[in-house]
């Protein structure tokens, strides 16, 4: 998988929550404009990395991380690296929706704003295009002005999806972004990341095996802070090399 | 609910074994009727087609539903995935065996011609590559079927040895024609039948490895 489109490239990652050692020793490189998923039981640590892409775990008491992290060629946690501009680079989206109480239109506005856009025209378009790229405008675009808070939790993620892309991100984070939606929510939210895909990098920490299998291109499969197997998803569905991945998404464990 | 699912899966190999089991039983029985002349051991085998068209359909269904049901992934889908070609080639292996003991009244008015050319022989050598084909289903061990190309090649020419015989038979006196018309089927059932094993030993070795093999 060693090509000149990989965006991240993970080498020799540890990390410990004071004396937990949550990762170890990950090593990996994500595509871009390629699906990821990461699967995995209860605490093995998918969470804890894909928040090491945008240092999340920076803000953890206790958290300490050795080993690299390089987004293009830039190594994301070197000294001076700015976590707020990487922030910006790589965005995320989390389990539960979480939209600011403001209005539709604000939500999306805000995060332009802070990167110095106030021009009205200018923010207009920059809502409208996140909010089609989010499949949400049409069912939007006449309560722009409402609060974000009257949405159904469905459209409430897509809506902090369209947050995350108003910042013109290059990679998306998302952990468990479906797990608090209904089966037709979630169904668009998956349609919406084969759309995203197309432009963005998208890596995405999932509990349910079927979504990975539908939404992803590559899967990760982590077992107690190690990355026990990582490889195309149809070869990790259909045909996985490690026995504890076999047995995990056999259900014989976890 | 996985736990579910591992039973079930063991339930389904074993009545897709005494599915392959009985597609076996037909055919040997055919060709031992055939051999022997005896209409009504064939007439026998005749009435069982209802039997494993009835297991056809049960647990091609069963399949469909517990990949509805389940989702099942790696292995456990693998093994769904070969069970619907071992009933699939089962059924099949019945309905030749079924059309072996069909010829058997139209022969049994007069003695087999030269012993049946090689035919006994060819029976042996296809019933044995279904019977390995089955244990490899059974036991999941590949050695079974490990020189299954080169058996399935010796079957092959043996289809092509007794059509030319039978020809040359055809050709001596016309009344050997309808005897050995019947000879050229029924090798050409055997030899579909040996093919039928190959399907599924290729079928169990995506099952055992992940990996895609073709015996030709």
């Amino acid at each position: 998988m060693s090509d000149n489109t990989s965006l991240l490239t993970i080498s020799g990652l540890n990390l410990w929550y004071g004396e937990t050692h949550a990762l170890k020793n990950i090593s990996m490189e994500i595509q871009d404009k390629k699906v990821t998923a990461l699967i995995g039981p209860s605490g093995c640590g998918k969470s804890t990395l894909i928040r090491c892409f945008n240092r999340m775990n920076d803000l953890v008491n206790g958290c300490r991380i050795d080993g690299t992290v390089r987004f293009h060629e830039t190594e994301i946690y070197a000294d001076g690296a700015d976590p707020a501009e990487l922030r910006r680079k790589i965005g995320m989206v989390f389990q539960k929706p979480n939209p600011f109480p403001k209005s539709i239109y604000e939500n999306i506005a805000y995060g332009p704003r802070i990167h110095g856009i106030n021009d009205r025209a200018k923010l207009d378009g920059i809502v409208e295009t996140s909010l089609k790229k989010a499949a949400l405008w049409d069912e939007v675009k006449d309560r722009l002005h409402h609060s974000a808070m009257g949405l159904s939790g469905g459209q409430q993620q897509r809506l902090c999806i369209a947050r995350t892309i108003a910042v013109e991100p290059e990679v998306i984070l998302m952990d468990e972004p479906c797990s608090a939606l209904d089966p037709i929510a979630t169904a668009k939210i998956e349609s919406l990341i084969e759309e995203l895909k197309k432009q963005y990098c998208v890596i995405i920490v999932t509990h349910n095996m079927q979504q990975a299998a539908r939404v992803s291109d590559y899967t990760g499969f982590m077992y107690m802070g190690d990355l026990a197997e990582f490889g195309e998803t149809v070869q990790i569905f259909e045909n996985p090399k490690n026995e504890l991945t076999e047995n995990y998404i056999t259900g014989r464990f976890g | 609910m996985a736990e579910k699912l591992h039973v079930q899966l063991e339930e389904l190999q074993e009545e897709i074994l005494s599915m392959a089991d009985l597609a076996r039983e037909m055919l040997s029985g055919s060709v031992e009727a055939m051999i022997a002349q005896d209409a009504e051991a064939a007439e026998e085998i005749i009435v069982r087609l209802g039997e494993i068209r009835e297991m056809n359909d049960r647990l091609e269904e069963r399949c469909y539903q517990m990949i509805a049901l389940y989702q099942p992934m790696a292995t456990d889908m693998r093994k769904i995935a070969c069970g619907l070609k071992v009933i699939a080639s089962s059924d099949r292996i019945g309905r030749y065996g079924k059309d072996i003991a069909k010829m058997v009244e139209d022969i049994s008015d007069k003695p087999h011609l030269a012993h049946m050319l090689s035919i006994p022989h060819m029976a042996g050598l296809v019933l044995e590559m279904v019977d390995d084909a089955v244990n490899a289903y059974r036991t999941g061990d590949l050695s079974y079927i490990e020189d299954f190309s080169r058996r399935d090649d010796a079957v092959d020419a043996l289809r092509y040895s007794i059509f030319r015989e039978a020809i040359t038979y055809m050709m001596e006196d016309p009344k050997n024609i309808s005897r050995c018309t019947d000879y050229i089927m029924m090798s050409r059932y055997l030899e579909r039948c040996g093919d039928h094993a190959g399907k599924i030993a290729e079928n169990v070795h995506y099952m055992v490895t992940g990996e895609h093999i073709e015996i030709q």
